[in-house]
Formats: C-alpha cells, sequence, structure tokens
C-alpha cells in the first residue's frame, strides 16, 4: 500500500476523467458551461455523499447494500412527522435523520454482534428498510413543503448549489479522517487482515460498527437533500443509488476485497460516472440505456482492479 | 460428541448404536421440516380467521401462481451452495420473457418460443459465471453489474411497451396436465429431480465441497472453476424454465418483472436452509420456502393486512432466518 | 530388507531465494514405518509435500516402484499410489463419512450413476479395518472428534489404494487414549505392507513405532538410521547439530519478585484449572504436544478468549482481562503464533506494523504524527536488527526471521511487563533464531517476565528458567532449569492428567 502505486491510480483515473469531460465538451455545446458543470454538481450530491461512507465500509472489507432502502425511508418519514405527525419540518428532518443513522447502527450490529456477513445483512434490510417505507407511506407521497426548505436541494450559495458545498466539505472531512488519523489507519488495517488487528488490540467492532452507521447518516442525509430537490416523497426514491455508489467506489481505486482505497479516488470516480451520465443524456439516450452503462463500467472497474493487483502494483 | 476414552476396540457394526431415524431425519432437515411446520400452522391460522383462505381457487392462485418463483429458486440454491450469489436473476427473467413474447407473436413455433430464451439464459449467465470463476471477481458485483445491464437493457429495447397478441398454444402456465396445474407439476417435479441429482450424483456433491471447503475441494481434484460455470449455466437454464411459466401466465407479458424478484428468490433458497456461507441445504427446502411467502402474501389480503408490508415481512424472515442459521452454526462450532 | 517403493534423490527446493532443501535423499520401503525427524523448519514439510505432489522440485528425482516420476498435482501422486493425511484435516463438514472418504473418485454402476450402496459398504469396509467400528458412515464430518475425522482421512488414503501413506504430525492432537489406539492402526498398516512416512516430534512414539528414522537440519540429510541403533540424545544432537548447552548462551538474570499469579484458570476444554506464577527476569517455558492447551492459555491470558472462571492477579491486583486491548494495557504482550496471520498486515509497511498497538503514542489526538512514527520504526529497526530495505517497506516483503522481529518490536512499543512468546522461531533461520534468543535475553536483565511457548526442546530445555508442560489442557509438571531433561519433560508432555505433586492441583 505504498504512495507510488496509489498516486498512479487516481492520475490515470484523473486523466480518464479530463479525456471524457473533452470528449464530451465537443460532442454537445451544452456540456461545458458552468451552470451545466453546477447542476451536475447538483445532482451527484447524493451519491456522492453515499459514495463517501461506503468508501470506509469497503475499505473494510465489507459492503452496505441497503443505503438506497435507507434513503427511501427517511425520505418518507421525513414526510410523515411532518405532514401526519406535525412536526416543524426542521424537526422532523432531523429525527428522520436519526433514524437512517439508527438504521445504520442496526445493519452494524448485525454485522458484529451476530457476524452476519455485510452482504447478506445488508441484502435483508434492503428489503426490511423498503419494506418499512412502502408499508409507512402505503404508497401515498407528500408535497407541499414551505419554500424555505427547497433551498437546500434546489437554491444556492455563493453561486454554487447548496448541497454542493456539503458534498466538498464532507469529502474533505473524509479523506483527511482516512488518510491521517488512527480511524483511517483501523480501517486500512481490518481491510487488509482482521485477524491480526484484533490481536494488535484494535476495536475491530467498535469501527465496523461506527462505520455502518455513517452509512445509514449519509444515506439520511442523501434523503432530506433529495427531497429538497424534487420536492416530493416517495416510498421508491433512492431505488438502485447503491449501484451507482458501489460503482465509484470501486471505479476510484478501492478494491472490494478492503485493504485500499482513497476518497481522491471515489470523488473522481463519481465525477467520471456524472459526466458519462450527462453525456448520454445529452446525446438523446433515456435513463435506462445510462444503468446499462453503470452496470458495465462495475463490470470493467473491477476487472481492471484485479488485473493491477495481480500484476503486483500493490 | 468426542470419542470416549474406553472404547472397546472390537464391537462389530451390527452392534454399534444408531440414532433413531426421526432424529437422524430431523438432524438432516430440519430447517425444512421448520418451514413445512411454519406453512401449516400459517393455514390453519389464517383459515381460522377467513375460511375463504382455504378455498380452491386461492389454493391454485397460491401455488400456481408462484410456482415460478420456486423454479428460478432452484438455480439459485445451487449458485448459494457453491458459497456464490445472484442478484440479476430478476431482470433476467424480464428480458428472457420478452424474448419468448416477442418470438410468440411473430409467429415462431411454440417451443421455439419456450426454449429458445432457456438457451440465452444459459449463456448470459454462463458469462457471469466465467467472470467469477476465471476473473475471481466477487459474485455480487458481477452479477449487480450485470442486473443493471440487463435491466436497462429491457427497457430501452421494449420501451415500456407489454407485449399483447399472444397464441393460446404458448400459454403453457394456463394448461393442466393430470388435473393438475402445468406450474404446480412443473414446481414438484423439478425440484425432486434436483434434489435426488444434487443428493446423489458426483457433480452435486462436489458443489457441496465447493462451497464447504474450497482448498479441500481444490486438494481433491475438483475443478472449481469450471463447476462454477457449470453452476452458473444451470442457474440460467432453470431461469430459462421459470421464465416459461412467467410469461405463459396472462395474455399479455409485461414489460417489468415483480419489483425484488431476486431478493424473493434468494430468501426463498436461504429460508429453505441453504446456508448462504455455502456448502449446505436442499432445494426441497427452497420450494417450501417459495411456497410459504406466496402463502404469506395472499394471507395478509385475507387478514386484511395491506400488501405494501409483504416486503418488510420478506426482509424480516431472511434476518431470522439468517441469524438462526449463524446461532445455529455457533452452537456447533 | 525389501527394495523401497519410492526413492527420493537429490531433493532441492527454494523459496523466494531461501533455500529450504538442499540434495536430500530419502526412501520408503514397502511395510515399514520411516519416521522423519528435524527441528521446525528444516524442511520436513517440504520434503513430504514434494513426495505428495503439492510441490515440485528444482532438481532432484522420484521414483516409485523403480519408474521415474514427475508429479504435477495431488492426482499424480494419488495414482502413484502416495497419500496424505495432513494436520490441518481436508474434510468436508457438511458431507458424511462415507462422501468424505470417496468424493472424486466414487464407485459407478454400468449406468454411470454413482453406486451408493457400494460407497457406504467400502466405506465401512475400510473403517473397520481401522478397528473403527462405531463410526456411522452416514454421519456428517462435522459432528466429529478429531480422532475421529482422522480415521476418515486415514480410510480415504486407503480408498486410493495407497501404497505409501505420508502422516504429518498425526498424534499432535489427539488424547493419549487415541494415540494409543492410532499408533495400532499404523502397526496394522504396516503389517499389510503398507509404507508410512511418520513426520513427529514424540520421541516416544517415535521409538515404538519406527523401524528407521531420518534426521533433517536446515534443508540437509543429517543421516538415517534403523531405530535400534540410536537413542533420543544421538537423535536430538543430529537435529540441533550440537550438544543443547551450546546453543543457546542461557544468560543469568535476576530473578525478581512475582509479576503475574494464575489461579484456577479455565476456559472452554483447553485450559483446565490453570495455576502457576511469573516472576520478573524470569522466562517461562512452556511445554507441549499441539492441542496440549498452551496457545488456549495464551489467548485467555492475553484476553482474546476470556478466562470463564479463575484468577488473574497482575502485580499483587487481580484483574479480569477480556480483551487484547486490555492486556496491553496491563502490561501483557501476545506474540502470537501464526505471524502471517495474527501478527502481521503484510501489505502494510514496517512502519505502520510497528506502531500498530500504540497507535496512541505516535498521534496527538486523533492525528497520526508520521515523524513520531518514523523515528520509532527506525529505532526498533535498529535494535532489534531487523534487515530491510527501509521502514516504507512492506512486511510481507521480508524474511520469516525478520518478520518474526517486526512482530516482536510492535509488542515491545508496548512496554510490556509480561512477554509470552508463541513458538518464535518457528520458520525462522538460525541466525535470526539466535538474534531472537539474544533478544529475550536482553529483555529479562531488564526485569521483563517473558513466557515462552515451544514445541522444540531444545529451546526450551536451553532457555527457560523453568518449564511449565501442559497436556490436554491442564499442567502436568512444573520442572527446574536444574531438573529439567527431554525424558522428564517429554514424559510430562504425554502424561495423561497431573499428578499431584508440588505445584498444581490433583487431577
Amino acid at each position: 500500500m505504498n504512495l507510488k502505486s496509489l498516486i498512479r491510480h487516481e492520475t490515470f483515473l484523473a486523466l480518464l476523467l479530463v479525456a471524457v469531460l473533452i470528449v464530451l465538451s465537443f460532442q454537445s455545446d451544452r456540456f461545458f458551461t458552468v451552470s451545466n458543470l453546477l447542476n451536475q454538481g447538483r445532482l451527484m450530491t447524493e451519491t456522492g455523499l453515499i459514495a463517501i461512507a461506503m468508501t470506509f465500509v469497503i475499505a473494510t472489507g465489507g459492503i452496505d447494500l441497503s443505503v438506497g432502502s435507507i434513503l427511501g425511508l427517511v425520505a418518507i418519514l421525513t414526510g410523515v412527522f411532518w405532514h401526519n405527525v406535525g412536526m416543524p419540518l426542521g424537526l422532523a428532518a432531523v429525527a428522520a435523520i436519526a433514524v437512517g443513522t439508527f438504521a445504520g447502527f442496526v445493519n452494524g450490529l448485525i454485522i458484529t454482534r451476530f457476524r452476519v456477513p455485510p452482504l447478506i445483512a445488508t441484502l435483508a434490510t434492503l428489503a426490511l428498510y423498503r419494506g418499512l417505507a412502502e408499508g409507512i407511506s402505503q404508497a401515498r407521497s407528500v408535497r407541499g413543503y414551505p419554500d424555505w426548505f427547497y433551498v437546500l436541494g434546489q437554491g444556492e450559495v455563493l453561486g454554487v448549489p447548496t448541497q454542493l458545498w456539503i458534498l466538498v466539505a464532507a469529502a474533505i472531512i473524509a479523506s483527511v479522517i482516512l488518510a491521517y488519523t488512527r480511524w483511517g489507519r483501523t480501517v486500512y488495517a481490518i481491510g487488509s487482515n482482521e485477524v491480526a488487528s484484533r490481536f494488535s488490540g484494535l476495536s475491530v467492532e467498535k469501527t465496523k460498527l461506527a462505520l455502518y452507521t455513517a452509512s445509514g447518516f449519509a444515506a439520511a442525509v442523501a434523503a432530506v437533500i433529495f427531497v429538497s430537490r424534487v420536492s416530493t416523497t416517495r416510498s421508491d426514491m433512492g431505488t438502485g443509488i447503491e449501484l451507482d455508489a458501489i460503482t465509484a467506489v470501486v471505479l476510484g481505486g478501492t478494491s472490494i476485497f478492503g485493504g485500499r482505497g482513497t476518497i481522491l479516488g471515489t470523488v473522481i470516480g463519481l465525477c467520471l460516472i456524472q459526466a458519462l451520465k450527462n453525456g448520454l443524456s445529452l446525446a438523446g439516450v433515456k435513463g435506462d440505456g445510462t444503468i446499462m452503462l453503470i452496470g458495465a463500467v462495475l463490470i470493467l472497474a473491477i476487472l481492471a482492479s484485479n488485473l493491477f493487483e495481480r500484476s503486483g502494483t500493490r | 460428541m468426542a470419542m470416549s476414552v474406553d472404547l472397546p476396540p472390537t464391537r462389530p457394526a451390527s452392534a454399534a448404536r444408531r440414532p433413531g431415524f426421526l432424529s437422524r431425519l430431523f438432524a438432516e432437515y430440519g430447517q425444512e421440516i421448520v418451514v413445512l411446520a411454519a406453512i401449516v400452522v400459517l393455514f390453519i391460522v389464517v383459515t381460522m380467521v377467513n375460511p375463504r383462505f382455504i378455498s380452491a381457487n386461492n389454493l391454485t392462485t397460491i401455488f400456481a401462481g408462484n410456482a415460478y418463483i420456486a423454479v428460478a429458486a432452484i438455480g439459485m440454491s445451487m449458485v448459494i451452495v457453491t458459497g456464490n450469489i445472484d442478484v440479476s436473476v430478476g431482470a433476467l427473467i424480464g428480458v428472457l420473457a420478452t424474448i419468448s413474447g416477442t418470438l410468440a407473436v411473430a409467429g415462431y413455433p411454440v417451443w421455439v418460443a419456450w426454449f429458445f430464451p432457456v438457451l440465452v439464459g444459459m449463456a448470459i449467465m454462463g458469462v457471469q459465471g466465467v467472470l467469477v470463476a476465471y476473473a475471481r471477481i466477487p459474485s455480487i458485483v458481477v452479477t449487480l453489474g450485470a442486473m443493471s445491464i440487463l435491466r436497462g437493457g429491457l427497457i430501452s429495447v421494449t420501451g415500456g411497451t407489454w407485449i399483447s397478441g399472444l397464441p393460446s398454444e404458448f400459454l403453457l402456465a394456463q394448461q393442466r396436465w393430470f388435473g393438475v396445474p402445468s406450474p404446480i407439476v412443473m414446481m414438484v417435479v423439478l425440484t425432486v429431480l434436483a434434489f435426488l441429482w444434487m443428493r446423489y450424483s458426483a457433480f452435486g456433491r462436489s458443489l457441496y465441497a465447493v462451497g464447504g471447503n474450497p482448498e479441500a475441494a481444490l486438494a481433491t481434484g475438483i475443478p472449481i472453476e469450471r463447476r462454477i460455470v457449470a453452476v452458473f449455466v444451470i442457474h440460467g437454464a432453470f431461469a430459462g424454465l421459470a421464465t416459461i411459466l412467467f410469461a405463459t401466465q396472462l395474455q399479455v407479458i409485461q414489460s417489468t418483472v415483480p419489483p425484488n424478484l431476486e431478493l424473493t428468490v434468494i430468501t426463498a433458497s436461504v429460508i429453505g436452509g441453504v446456508s448462504i456461507l455455502g456448502g449446505s441445504g436442499t432445494v426441497i427446502g427452497s420450494t417450501l420456502a417459495t411456497i410459504l411467502f406466496a402463502a404469506i402474501g395472499s394471507a395478509l389480503i385475507f387478514v386484511n393486512v395491506s400488501a405494501y408490508w409483504l416486503r418488510a415481512v420478506i426482509g424480516l424472515l431472511i434476518l431470522a432466518t439468517v441469524l438462526a442459521d449463524m446461532m445455529r452454526r455457533r452452537g456447533k462450532a | 530388507m525389501t527394495a523401497p517403493f519410492v526413492t527420493m534423490t537429490g531433493m532441492s527446493k527454494s523459496f523466494v531465494g531461501v533455500k529450504v532443501l538442499k540434495d536430500v535423499d530419502f526412501d520408503v520401503r514397502p511395510g515399514e514405518v520411516h519416521a522423519l525427524l528435524g527441528e521446525n523448519g528444516a524442511g520436513k514439510s517440504t520434503l513430504i509435500k514434494m513426495l505428495s505432489g503439492l510441490y515440485t522440485p528444482d532438481a532432484g528425482t522420484i521414483t516409485v516402484n523403480g519408474e521415474a516420476m514427475k508429479f504435477s498435482s495431488t492426482r499424480d501422486a494419488t495414482a502413484a499410489g502416495i497419500a496424505t493425511v495432513y494436520q490441518e484435516l481436508l474434510l468436508f463438514p457438511e458431507l458424511t463419512v462415507a462422501e468424505n472418504v470417496f468424493l472424486g473418485h466414487y464407485p459407478r454402476t454400468a449406468g454411470g450413476w454413482i453406486d451408493w450402496a457400494e460407497v457406504r459398504a467400502r466405506t465401512r469396509d475400510l473403517l473397520d479395518q481401522l478397528d473403527t467400528f462405531d463410526l456411522d458412515v452416514d454421519t456428517k464430518v462435522l459432528a466429529l472428534s478429531v480422532a475421529q475425522r482422522q480415521r476418515v482421512e486415514i480410510a480415504k488414503a486407503l480408498s486410493k489404494n495407497a501404497k505409501i501413506l505420508i502422516m504429518d504430525e498425526p498424534t499432535a492432537s489427539l488424547v493419549e487414549a487415541d494415540v494409543q489406539r492410532l499408533m495400532q492402526v499404523v502397526r496394522q498398516l504396516r503389517e499389510r505392507g503398507v509404507g508410512i512416512v511418520y513426520v513427529s516430534h514424540r520421541m516416544p512414539e517415535i521409538f515404538a513405532l519406527a523401524d528407521r528414522v531420518t534426521v533433517l537440519r536446515d534443508g540437509a540429510h543429517v543421516g538415517t538410521r534403523a531405530i535400534g541403533e540410536v537413542d533420543e540424545r544421538e537423535l536430538v544432537s543430529m537435529m540441533v547439530g550440537r550438544p543443547i548447552d551450546s546453543l543457546f548462551p542461557k544468560t543469568e538474570a535476576a530473578i525478581g519478585e512475582t509479576v503475574l499469579e494464575v489461579r484456577n484458570l479455565n476456559h472452554g476444554r483447553h485450559v483446565r484449572d490453570i495455576s502457576f506464577s511469573l516472576r520478573r527476569g524470569e522466562i517461562l517455558g512452556i511445554a507441549g504436544l499441539v492441542g496440549s492447551g498452551r496457545t488456549e492459555l495464551a489467548l485467555t491470558l492475553f484476553g482474546m478468549t476470556p478466562a470463564t472462571s479463575g484468577e488473574i492477579v497482575m502485580e499483587g491486583r487481580p484483574v479480569r482481562i477480556t480483551s487484547p486491548r486490555q492486556a496491553r494495557d496491563l502490561g501483557i504482550a501476545y506474540v502470537p503464533e501464526d505471524r502471517g496471520l495474527q501478527g502481521l498486515v503484510k501489505p502494510m509497511a514496517i512502519r505502520k506494523n510497528v506502531s500498530m498497538a500504540t497507535i496512541e503514542r505516535v498521534s496527538s489526538g486523533i492525528f497520526i504524527k508520521p515523524a513520531a512514527e518514523a523515528r520509532r520504526a527506525v529505532d526498533a529497526v535498529k535494535r532489534l536488527s531487523i534487515r530491510c530495505r527501509d521502514i516504507g517497506q512492506p512486511v510481507g516483503e521480508l524474511s520469516g526471521g525478520n518478520q518474526q522481529k517486526v512482530v516482536i518490536a510492535k509488542w515491545l512499543e508496548t512496554s510490556p511487563k509480561v512477554l509470552i512468546l508463541d513458538e518464535p522461531t518457528r520458520g525462522v533461520d538460525v541466525g535470526a533464531k539466535a538474534e531472537i534468543h539474544t533478544i529475550m535475553g536482553e529483555l529479562v536483565k531488564q526485569g521483563v517476565a517473558v513466557i515462552m511457548i515451544s514445541s522444540e526442546l531444545p529451546e526450551v530445555l536451553g532457555m527457560s528458567d523453568r518449564v511449565l508442560v501442559m497436556s490436554g489442557g491442564a499442567i502436568t509438571g512444573e520442572i527446574d532449569r536444574a531438573d529439567a531433561t527431554p525424558e522428564r519433560v517429554g514424559a510430562a508432555m504425554t502424561a495423561h492428567r497431573v499428578q499431584a505433586n508440588g505445584t498444581g492441583e490433583a487431577a
């Protein structure tokens, strides 16, 4: 895990991003405008927050498939707490985020306390949380939020979309934690060799619990931003976002087996995916075509990563 | 169960203590028996609340309408036994159903419309199997990517339109064989055949070996990569067979499959006793579990609980089963 | 004197530039038990893995029944009649005994299906031949004890018509009664003309069973003798190369007050009613066979598998140790048995591994101070003479001895009062071994109390001030340095239960 090989992967990715941007700007003159780029930044915040938390989770060798369902659940609860229960909107959002964070905590408990493999645990909670969202909402959506609420998702601060500031701040904090703190070191150690980490006295269980809770928190915050952006809440919100997040993380150089990865890589991967999505839509391809592309990118990214690993650039 | 110290070494086999038939049956098939018991209990309880639950019509709906899930779960169980997983089967069935319907409407012979998708299913799953076995990409990732490709592809191609005008000979699922709806016959026959094969054939046993102890399997000379590819191909075949039942139920084929179909199929396998850690479980269990689900779904309606809670129930069931499985393993270890 | 069935000549093998086998000759005759003896790292395991087809030799020839052979896989060796019963049994827990025995080579019916009736009948027959009448062929392997699983492995080997059976430390995890019965089985197999390669440390068994014994040392063939021509002393000196005393320069250190007291400690089957005390500056050796509970005891003291009952008194204060972190805070450190899996994070740099147990000391708040971390790593490298490129080198690239030193360095950073070393020189070359022993000597001079778990009798006898011997989870002997001889220690290692003696409780 030396600096040289990491920099190589991120630089390669950055160059790729630049190349894609150039290609896309030629393909459509609507692409490389400030307003479009800022808008793309707005759109990628929800996935971005989740992907940042997901980087930590995957770096420990785990995975969280339930983030999309947590997003949906928190979105529904925001509407329900405000509209049906009558809480002031700010409080409703906070309460909903608390529930989402707790959902992540439950994930962590199942994985650490009961030793259920993360894949299965979060596959099960994917169904459970989505089911709760569906059951609570009974397929009804909530609309009509006060105007000030939309500032978060649709407004701007200093000319930049509000949520983008949040994403940037989160990215900076996360990368500092991962690269320079004891917590980050623990994450990498667990991902490379969990047994040895335990034997060295590192708190493996507490760390994992914290990470899955954080993943739930990220999905919850993303949910509130999402609702603010689209002005409504529906129980199917966030479906499939786990795919986007995992793809961004893997594309960014984080090994699916754990022990390697950076936030910078995830962010570049995120930008790449968003750029591709935008390029496709500007070229008239519908949303489903984009899904296909992301799926293909995921497989290719891991294929490439495996090849690199085998040739020893570790 | 440590061997006691002072066991005399010269006792012939006939005098050896063999645990009773029933206790051995329970030890081997405990999970399956639990699911069966759950089905019986559910039926009794719901019928007490609403006697129409047990009407012939409703029973047919429960069993025949969901038989395709059980068939798909057979292939999925095999995949899980080897220690892998597949989340693309739902999207695959959607794609195969569209292919099937398109062929039928275009005038091809019915058997082509039925069996060509099976081949396609085998091919698509085969590719995934190769990526898992030889490129060593974790199966969750490969199948996650494949799911998106298939799902996106389906909508792009069909544009969301339904296929109608299916010729009546095509509608296999509506036929009755020996007086029983064909889906039920297929479900039972395929389950039994698959069970026997997994239990008694060298190939079937080797799947349990691969999932139970990969290093030992390698040392025993089992070609692990080839087995994994093979199991994915077989899984594709079962998905194709499931598609036949799914696509031929109604006069139209929708452009989407029931949401989270793959999750239901996986859950059926897991609850049916296939351990998610690989290496154990039977297809009889997964079929019984599918019946349990279908019954629960129907029961919710009859007991007047909103069907929107079904998915939450499924999630809880998976969790409960997996937790129980974990505790059982920790107890034994 | 029959001609050998298998002859190996001039076998050599290197790993990562280190020669682990140099020009070794070895042969096995039908109907003999040929013991293979040597310290850890002597090359025994490499030799038998080449015989069983797992490794390909860099040089040398293998002849089976007069024909030269090249084994490119275990299947080739099996086809030639060579089967192995490994220490880590390769069985499938969820499959039955019969299925395990015949997996991969089932008898078939005319139609090509598996003939399950035949499978079960033949398994039954094989087990009966091994005097294992009460093992039901339809039981799943996960329900079996270690001894029973071993029978299944042997039956598996026999089912492939093995002419040569390699047994790697077969009695390592067995209780005494099962050891006796296994020896019976081995005698029977010998009578049937099977040639057995018996890899073991246990002198009593070797002298009871073997016809010939070959000793390896540092990858070279030292000698092959008929068992009647040697005694234990001679074998040990062949293994070790020189008389024991000159190998381990025992530095005299002042032994101080009691730092650790353990009373009636219990955990599961492997730590039973353990009581002992440890003093500053003392090296307490713990001897015993694999499975005797030594590592389990260490893990209990270290908090990995906390005690279920009993007392631990550290520097006069009773404590409950429930996690490695707690153990570390109390001053107890544990250098694990399996350094690759438990001791090191191989892809990470040396400096990161060195600081792993004491990360707070090189951090201010949550932030790691790279300069401080680097300084400590450089110090450690110098102090322990770790041969490496620089502190940024991944530890996975170091040799076994240097890797071990990194693990030791990591735990020395915690300023331990009690240092538990579990097989500290396993898989370590001779030079590094001496260096590690020197390090231990310096530590005790500084007042650290050392517990050394080792399977190498010479090491235990040479380094320890006192020797605790464990068997079956209990302490079966406590012997002072002056009275410690291979015979006494060896006898205690195979004793069944503790006899009433000065140290502990009666059985």
